[in-house]
């Protein structure tokens, strides 16, 4: 139980951490690169099929800042094509006249009849969409007062997505004296309509059509009304991670979707979100000591007007910090910080970088993972045996990287062999701790290796000492001569070491020995398991089993001698009906009993045993009846 | 010489069926000790309709022996004879079953 004071103390404390993390800002981790772009672009520029089609190969590149290559003949194809009769027909036509430059058209009083008959409070959202789209393409004049109550009205009665992002378009079409207000204020409710997936991505179940074309819709209808679209920042990143995520564009439709979006993201008077992408991985060396960096927007177009700068710079492991408040030079595309002139010492640093220059930029600020690598030298390497009395002092050998050991050592039941080294980094001096630092020591005969790790003490010094009593088991007591091989290893080293340093002919106590060393090789052949079959019991003789048959039935001829001794007879047999239907009917459940014996289960002769049984039953009691009568 | 005189013929014919089910049941549990257990289930079947046999006879011998007359006064020898067809059934039906 906490008193008062700890209390609250631990409550600000939680709300502290809670605005912290709040406080780190989403980072988008999907954007559209130069292979996506030409994908889609690939996409796009396939040859019309119909006005739809061009429609949206026409706006989606043009969203992208992409100009069709044939602008007349698309111009051709599209007057060609159209159906005057058909609302939506001439909304696409419209629109993607309205994209190309120098291309006319006019228009007939009876399209534009139709084109404002559309406009009406019977009409679907769809097409006071289409058909408000059409006017303003051919620059028709409209009554935007009137467009705006058919269309509220008409979204009252549909509550789909898609109606009400084809509405947010329809309205950034009206003129701005209407009171557009109602219609912006669907954009909040689409977001919350929005599904969240895992914090990272935000999209409407329908789909990342739909969520594209919203985006789309959205910004287009802020910029058009000058009113900052009700989306978070975050939101904003994770609606891009979502749209962004789609790297194959199975239909027209969907390609057009997310060009739009990309357009519509890269160009809004409102949120632009920016892409920091590190040249290559983010590492530096002395060989490579800068770090350098591209500022893109969503579509990967670089963003040079821009100012980066290094907040600060933390070690990872000793959370340090390293750097402050430093600008990135800008040498061409990339924006460039030398980090080797600090002289940092190897390992990871994480960087808070931030973009400034706009006002409408978001995910400006970003945390980058960036790796210093050296390269490691090994000095003071001491290879010594080590009497095990402690009488002899220890024979010390001092060897240089890369040279081998001459002579070999030995490790016996007397002695100990011990191995002692020092890392350094060789740029800047310190002392080095890698993450791997193996000793192998390699069976020259038998391929047996065994690895051991050297550890380092308090000062840094790695130690490895082989006894041979306490190792037996990991060498399988098997004695020669093995070649001792030092291995050094990190991520931040350039330079990893397999060092053959010497020969150590290590004997191990006779009596432990194996005979032969298997190679414990796990991938021959196992030996074949024979499956002994159940053996059949053993059964007598068949001479002894017929002979035994024959006496079982010998009883039975003693009966019959018996009867006839005592004088049983028949003679008091009746031919009346029921007796003879009464030994049929029992002479029948005795053949039943010998036909279920070879032939039915017990389902089939339970029921003929019914029905002879009730028969038999039936006939046997008039039999006994008639009897007893007699008697 | 009791036996002989005192027994009705039914009776005799009776006893005379009675020993030739507790021969026949004999014989079988010899060769079971004598020749082994295989095919157990069979031999069981054997045994079991000797034994039972053997048990319903007797009953039957009881109950339509005159001399019993007293103590099965709503028995009469056809009802008894009935029962033990019927009982025979059943075991049989059951020996059948077992006997594979």
């Amino acid at each position: 139980y906490l008193s008062t004071g700890p209390r609250l103390r631990l409550q600000s404390a939680l709300g502290f951490l809670l605005l912290l993390a709040g406080a780190q800002a989403l980072v988008p981790s999907h954007r559209l690169t130069a292979r996506d772009l030409a994908r889609l672009r690939a996409v796009l520029e396939r040859p019309f099929t119909d006005v739809r089609a061009a429609y949206y190969s026409i706006v989606g590149l043009s969203s992208l800042g992409v100009r069709l290559a044939d602008e007349k003949a698309a111009c051709k194809f599209i007057k060609s094509n159209v159906d005057s009769s058909s609302v939506e027909s001439l909304f696409y036509a419209a629109q993607s006249i309205q994209a190309l430059s120098g291309c006319e058209v006019t228009i007939s009083n009876v399209t534009r009849e139709l084109l404002l008959a559309a406009v009406s409070e019977d009409s679907s959202v769809t097409q006071i969409f289409h058909a408000v789209g059409a006017l303003s393409g051919f620059g028709l004049p409209l009554a935007s007062q009137e467009a705006l109550s058919a269309l509220t009205a008409c979204l009252s009665k549909e509550e789909s997505v898609l109606a009400t992002i084809q509405a947010l378009e329809t309205a950034s079409y009206l003129s701005q004296q209407a009171d557009l207000s109602s219609i912006v204020e669907e954009i909040e409710d689409l977001v919350a309509r929005l599904d969240d997936l895992g914090g990272v991505y935000l999209q409407f179940e329908e789909g990342i059509e739909t969520t594209a074309l919203f985006v789309a819709a959205a910004y287009k209808l802020s910029d058009h009304v000058g009113t900052e679209p009700a989306i978070k920042e975050d939101q904003v990143i994770q609606l891009m991670n979502a749209i962004f995520s789609k790297k194959n564009f199975e239909t027209l439709s969907e390609a057009f979707s997310v060009a739009r979006a990309a357009g519509s993201l890269s160009q809004n008077r409102f949120h632009l979100p920016v892409v920091i992408v590190p040249d290559g991985a983010a590492a530096v060396s002395h060989h490579q000591p800068v770090l350098r960096l591209q500022v893109t927007n969503v579509m990967s177009q670089l963003l040079t007007q821009v100012s980066v700068k290094l907040d600060q710079a933390k070690s990872v492991s000793t959370k340090a910090t390293v750097l402050q408040q430093l600008p990135f030079t800008l040498s061409g595309d990339f924006f460039e910080l030398n980090f080797m002139n600090v002289k940092p010492a190897s390992g990871y640093y994480d960087f808070s970088i931030s973009v400034d220059g706009d006002k409408r930029f978001i995910a400006n600020k970003v945390e980058l993972k960036v790796k210093v690598s050296t390269e490691v030298g090994i000095t003071n390497v001491d290879l010594s045996t080590v009497d095990k009395d402690q009488s002899i002092a220890p024979k010390t050998t001092r060897v240089a990287y890369p040279a081998k050991a001459k002579g070999s050592f030995t490790a016996d039941s007397h002695q100990n062999f011990a191995l002692s080294f020092q890392l350094i980094d060789v740029n800047s001096g310190a002392e080095l701790i890698p993450h791997q630092t193996f000793v192998r020591l390699h069976n020259q005969k038998t391929g047996q290796e065994v690895v051991f790790v050297a550890e380092p003490d308090s000062k840094n010094v790695y130690k490895f000492e082989l006894d041979t009593s306490e190792r037996k088991t990991e060498f399988d007591s098997a004695s020669g001569t093995y070649t001792l091989y030092l291995i050094i290893g990190d991520a931040t080293l350039e330079n990893p070491i397999l060092w053959n340093v010497a020969d150590v002919v290590i004997t191990f106590p006779e009596e432990d020995a194996p005979s032969t060393v298997q190679s414990k090789n796990l991938f021959v052949p196992k030996p074949e398991i024979q499956h002994l079959f159940r053996e059949p019991e053993k059964r007598p003789p068949t001479v002894v089993s017929n002979t035994f048959t024959a006496l079982v039935l010998s009883p039975l001829l003693l009966l019959l001698i018996l009867w006839i001794k005592i004088g049983a007879n028949i003679s008091n047999f009746s031919f009346a009906p029921s007796t003879i239907v009464f030994h049929m009917g029992h002479a029948a459940m005795l053949g039943l009993m010998y036909v279920y014996w070879t032939q039915l289960n017990m389902f089939q002769t339970l029921k003929y045993l019914a029905i002879l049984g009730g028969i038999t039953f039936l006939a046997g009691n008039r039999m006994l009846a008639q009897k007893a009568v007699k008697r | 010489s009791e036996y002989g005189g005192g027994t009705a013929g039914r009776l005799k014919a009776l006893d005379a069926f009675l020993l030739y089910v507790l021969l026949t049941g004999a014989l079988q549990f010899g060769y079971c000790l004598g020749v082994g257990t295989f095919p157990f289930n069979s031999f069981l079947s054997g045994f079991i309709s000797a034994v039972g046999s053997f048990i319903l006879g007797v009953c039957l011998r009881i109950q339509i022996n005159p001399q019993n007359k007293g103590e099965f006064q709503g028995i009469s020898p056809e009802r008894a004879f009935a029962d033990f067809l019927f009982a025979n059934t059943i075991l049989h039906l059951v020996v059948i079953n077992f006997v594979g």
